[in-house]
């Protein structure tokens, strides 16, 4: 069928062209626990505030930051698949699957990237991306949602790409690969949203260049729907 | 190209040991490129194989963008070509890539280096002869034709540049093409999506469900170029070392994916050859 059906797991359930399962909001958000004795590479809740979660320094917590930016797309595009508001098209609704499954690639790579042997918990098990404050019951709701999510994401990628210190190509590589399919998906959306509205004035400036977001500013962002958890980002290395 | 290639390469060998101001690699290698032409020609032909240096970076990456440049204001120029409603669009990506190429342009010229003069480009890959074979047909007479040239050059775009970054040590010409490689992946996002709205199958990203734009043989090497190589499902953590995506895209974890989502997930650079090959069949 495809170059990929070498992964067990999908030829287990050939149901046809596309397999994909319903994740339970639990299973979504809950990505992982934390360790006790965790290493310097998981996320520590301070003993003053079990709801301060502070980035690992250095490359690490830029992994840490943008395994964030994707949870939070994930959890959307999972929860627009299982609940489609009823004005969203076929068309459409088969793009969000496919920003689903690219997000969830990009999700588990990188979370691949923090930890390789799987098994430590990264989030704090209520750790998740609140979808309270979005409209998910209407098409403009949706793509509202989305479109402000993929926006920040494409933003945040060409200033976190200038941060990672290693000296591993293969691995800045990878996000380079994946910078460029999130600012395809932030134009799919915004054209679906509003067509013609791709790359326009209020993400590109009049360089012709892309407007990015630091670390700071997308966490900031994205504060209020990670709470009660307050996201520090102060170990992360600096744009200059 | 090569000869240049192999001019700033020996360029390069004296490192300057003192950290260098902000476009000194580009400088030196373009003031060394210039000095050594005459010579370089005949000395100093085949002695090492090519190299994607910063000099070559932005000359190829120029070329590019005149190229886009000159689609989009053929295209633009062609009586009923773009339909008003998207008149806007293309009006759009060309002021952006004129931007692109104006700042490719003044690194080079800040860098002392040679800047290549801007060539005539023919969009029927005729190279501007008569009697040579047609290898795009109506690019600017069929909408449909002047949009799969115009997907393929964007895809080629994101690409070239991916192909780049890395090699890119100036910090601020380094965010640039980050931030225009990125502005060329809305660029192919949006033509795909017109594609789509016309009926085309094609994603708003390189797939391998996409319909193949059927080229001639002879410009097939735009196809290579554009997309060549995106059907992927292997990326890299260490050279030789895969990345494990069966261990971890999994059904039981809920993170299961149908199976061309793995290949769009990651766009793939181009080598700069290839790059090459399909951006001299229209000059």
């Amino acid at each position: 069928m495809s170059d990929h059906t070498f992964l067990p797991a999908w030829r287990e359930q050939s149901l046809g062209r596309r397999v994909f399962l319903r994740v339970s909001a639990a299973s979504a958000a809950s990505v992982a626990l934390i360790a006790a004795g965790c290493s310097t590479t998981t996320v520590t809740p301070t003993p003053a505030d079990p709801y301060q979660l502070a980035l690992p320094t250095g490359d690490p917590g830029l992994l840490y930051f943008a395994y964030m930016m994707a949870l939070a797309q994930t959890t959307l595009y999972q929860k627009v698949m299982d609940a489609p508001p009823t004005d969203l098209t076929a068309a459409e609704r088969a793009v969000f699957v496919d920003l689903r499954d690219h997000k969830v690639v990009h999700q588990q790579t990188i979370r691949y990237l923090i930890d390789p042997t799987g098994i430590n918990q990264l989030l704090p098990t209520d750790f998740a991306f609140s979808l309270s404050k979005f409209t998910l019951t209407t098409r403009a709701g949706v793509l509202a949602a989305a479109q402000q999510l993929a926006d920040l994401a494409a933003a945040a990628y060409p200033v976190l790409l200038t941060l990672f210190t290693t000296s591993s190509i293969p691995q800045r590589t990878l996000l380079l690969k994946m910078s460029s399919v999130q600012a395809r998906h932030a134009a799919a959306v915004r054209d679906l949203l509003t067509p013609g509205s791709f790359a326009n004035s209020d993400v590109v400036d009049s360089a012709g260049q892309l407007l990015t977001k630091t670390p700071t500013e997308v966490i900031a962002a994205l504060a209020p729907y990670f709470a009660p958890y307050v996201i520090s980002v102060a170990g992360l290395a600096v744009p200059v | 190209m090569k000869l240049i290639s192999l001019l700033d390469q020996l360029a390069a060998t004296p490192a300057t040991a003192a950290p260098a101001p902000r476009r000194a690699l580009l400088a030196q290698l373009g003031r060394a490129a210039v000095a050594a032409l005459p010579l370089g020609a005949t000395a100093l032909s085949v002695a090492a194989a090519p190299t994607d240096t910063s000099y070559d970076a932005v000359t190829q990456l120029l070329l590019l963008e005149r190229t886009q440049v000159a689609l989009y204001t053929q295209g633009l120029a062609a009586p009923g070509l773009i339909p008003t409603a998207q008149t806007a669009d293309f009006q759009r990506m060309l002021a952006h890539q004129t931007q692109h190429a104006a700042l490719l342009l003044k690194a080079l010229q800040d860098a002392g280096a040679v800047v290549p003069v801007l060539p005539r480009f023919d969009f029927s890959g005729r190279h501007s002869v008569a009697t040579n074979p047609e290898l795009f047909p109506a690019v600017l007479t069929s909408y449909d034709a002047f949009l799969a040239l115009a997907q393929q050059l964007e895809d080629l775009g994101v690409r070239i540049y991916k192909n780049y970054i890395f090699i890119i040590t100036d910090p601020q010409l380094l965010r640039a093409f980050l931030r225009i490689h990125s502005v060329e992946a809305e660029h192919s996002a949006h033509i795909r999506g017109l594609r789509k709205s016309r009926g085309a199958v094609v994603q708003h990203w390189p797939s391998e469900e996409d319909a193949a734009i059927v080229r001639p043989t002879a410009a097939q090497g735009l196809t290579t170029a554009a997309t060549g190589g995106e059907e992927t499902g292997v990326q890299y953590l260490t050279p030789g070392v895969p990345v494990p995506f069966a261990s971890f895209l999994l059904i039981s974890t809920n993170t299961a994916i149908h199976d061309p989502a793995l290949a769009e997930a990651f766009d793939e650079p181009v080598s700069s050859a290839v790059a090459q090959t399909a951006l001299n069949l229209f000059v």
